[in-house]
């Protein structure tokens, strides 16, 4: 995503290999959901895998063998709950041990629970889980880059739930009133909150206008389609420009098991073996089966 | 409650509350209730006044701001929702909005201490130290789930605002049979009676409390456990009478900042009043961001498991005495 590129040289994956690893991300997912004794926030990381896929396989200029380099493209997490599905993104792109998140996740002294910590996991960005945060610190890493003279994206993923905090608009005014155009937000639009639909208790709707209505480039993605999350991101205006940018996912939480898609039963859980199994059977039968 | 508990027996406080405001909705035509996408053992509630049930979706500080707006015009607002982010997302509000016009707004929810294994965003363990701040507030902290129907039934008639802080609410354990105690918002409850020290304690570690008083008891210490429920108004007379029945000595115990909650709050009363002690220690969390585990793999790490107060109880009733007198 970068004029002055951190990551190794090396060819980017092809839409059909990025679609295999969002399948493998989703079966890891689904293990570690098996494994794990407490709840997992399953539905919103299943949403997320394709977009954490497109990000950490395609877009993100990041390199894990040099985490501190200040020319990376820097990725928050403002939806903190999907903390796990970015653990295991990051670990298939080399960050950490798929088996070291497994086999601590959640207990005492691990790395890794359920919303991420900057300083327990060096890699991660910003610690986060409070909904609503991530836009804002976005705005001032943007911000800091522009002083610097630097042309890094600041990548910042949210859901569409917490852009009912106050916070998200206000930073969006300030993104547009600083012409951060290094600003992008990935918005999962999978239209349900914890406890309800998101339609029954808040109108989101027009949704796309309100972030054309504060200054925003803004484009709609399919965040199940990765050729359509892979154009979004060829197409992101250079970060010199004077406009942030709003990528809005159109997404399903539970995605990719049929019982969990649209069940509000799922925000968060766990699954017994039994389950596991009619979980990843699910899975498997919506995996593509062209060759890689 | 149609269903009786009895001590020991696992109960969700968060149940508790949803019969409650269903109920207190038949005699309060102008209850309402409110959450932040915190609502689904709200259902009872929101079912039988779906009109006077609102959930604003995340916006903590939008919520709070209404319920007030609702107390403006004569209204007995309920907020109900997880502390961590009404604590403090919605501290202004709570302050300039609640506290200062004096308004019957109820905060009630759960996430206090270091409970559910969220990590630091999802853990208040300096909320009672902020409403304690607040000019108006009434502050409390319960463990035992069906005390929190009563508190709640009790705080209709308050003018003023009143916090109530729950541990995750899931699992509670049921610390008194109904009618054991007489509870009174601001008056604290002598759950165990003794006569060598008092431990002072409130919310999910009054069980750890009781606990370690049995097993003081096995080596012949007799330990008073106060359940200071309430942390604002204090209960001075109760914290005196200890100082003087049970030989000045004092152990806090608290799933909150060691310095900020309720041991800076009968400190203050100690000081204020001249009460003269003979051993005073405080258990709660140190100045840490706490990390993940059990919660109580988590309070043995920090140093206020139930090892960690049986041997502080210890320590202080082996403090030298003097006459107490005050």
């Amino acid at each position: 995503m970068n004029d002055d590129a951190v990551r190794p040289e090396g060819e980017r994956p092809s839409v059909a290999e990025l679609e295999e690893r969002a399948y493998e991300l989703r079966a890891k997912l689904l293990h570690l959901c098996g494994t794990y004794e407490g709840a997992v926030h399953i539905g919103g990381d299943l949403s997320a895998a394709d977009i954490f896929t497109a990000l950490f396989h395609y877009g993100l200029d990041v390199d894990p063998g040099d985490i501190s380099n200040p020319r990376r493209d820097r990725f928050l997490l403002s939806k903190g709950h999907a903390a796990v599905c970015m653990y295991i993104a990051m670990s298939m792109r080399g960050f950490f041990s798929y088996e070291g998140i497994v086999e601590t996740y959640g207990k005492l002294d691990s790395a890794y629970g359920m919303h991420p910590c900057k300083v327990q996991l060096p890699g991660v960005e910003a610690s986060t889980g409070s909904l609503g945060h991530g836009l804002p610190l976005a705005v001032g890493m943007a911000l800091s880059a522009r002083h610097r003279g630097e042309t890094h994206r600041v990548v910042c993923l949210l859901g569409d739930g917490e852009t009912g905090e106050g916070s998200v608009w206000e930073a969006a005014m300030a993104a547009r009133s600083n012409e951060l155009g290094n600003l992008v937000a990935f918005v999962d639009r999978n239209r349900q909150l914890m406890t309800s639909f998101a339609e029954e208790r808040v109108a989101f709707e027009p949704y796309p206008d309100k972030w054309r209505a504060f200054g925003w480039n803004v484009v709609e993605a399919d965040g199940h389609d990765m050729a359509s999350l892979v154009a979004a991101i060829d197409g992101l205006p250079a970060a010199q420009s004077d406009r942030p940018t709003v990528v809005i996912c159109e997404t399903v939480k539970g995605k990719g098991v049929d019982f969990m898609e649209h069940n509000l039963a799922w925000h968060a859980g766990s699954l017994g073996a039994a389950d596991l199994e009619r979980a990843l059977a699910a899975l498997e039968s919506t995996r593509k089966k062209e060759t890689v | 409650m149609p269903v009786t508990f009895t001590f020991g027996e696992m109960l969700s406080a968060r149940s508790v509350i949803g019969t409650t405001l269903a109920e207190l909705g038949e005699t309060h035509d102008n209850l309402w209730v409110l959450t932040p996408d915190i609502g689904a053992t709200l259902v009872e509630f929101r079912d039988k006044y779906p009109e006077r049930f609102l959930d604003v979706g995340l916006a903590e500080q939008a919520c709070v701001g209404i319920a007030a707006g609702l107390a403006y015009d004569g209204n007995i607002p309920v907020v109900s929702g997880m502390l961590p982010f009404l604590s403090m997302r919605a501290l202004e509000q709570i302050r300039t909005d609640v506290c200062y016009p004096n308004l019957p707004v109820k905060i009630i929810g759960t996430h206090g201490g270091l409970v559910g294994n969220g990590g630091s965003t999802h853990y208040a363990v300096e909320d009672l130290a902020l409403m304690c701040a607040l000019t108006n507030m009434t502050v409390t902290s319960v463990g035992d789930p069906n005390m929190v129907g009563e508190v709640l039934r009790q705080s209709m008639s308050m003018p003023g605002p009143i916090y109530i802080r729950l541990a995750v609410g899931k699992k509670d354990k049921v610390l008194y049979a109904e009618g054991e105690h007489d509870v009174r918002i601001g008056k604290g409850i002598v759950a165990r009676d003794g006569t060598d020290a008092t431990i002072f304690t409130h919310g999910t570690t009054v069980a750890q409390a009781l606990d370690a008083a049995e097993e003081l008891a096995a080596d012949g210490r007799s330990v008073r456990v106060v359940d200071m429920f309430t942390l604002k108004p204090i209960d001075e007379a109760l914290i005196a009478q200890c100082a003087d029945e049970t030989g000045g000595k004092f152990v806090v115990l608290e799933d909150h900042l060691a310095y900020g909650g309720l041991a800076s709050r009968i400190a203050d009363v100690v000081a204020d009043r001249g009460i003269r002690l003979n051993g005073f220690e405080r258990l709660g969390i140190p100045q840490v961001y706490a990390g993940f585990g059990d919660d109580e793999e988590l309070r043995d790490k920090h140093g206020y498991g139930l090892a960690a107060t049986v041997a502080a109880t210890r320590r202080v009733i082996a403090q030298p005495s003097w006459p107490t007198s005050h």
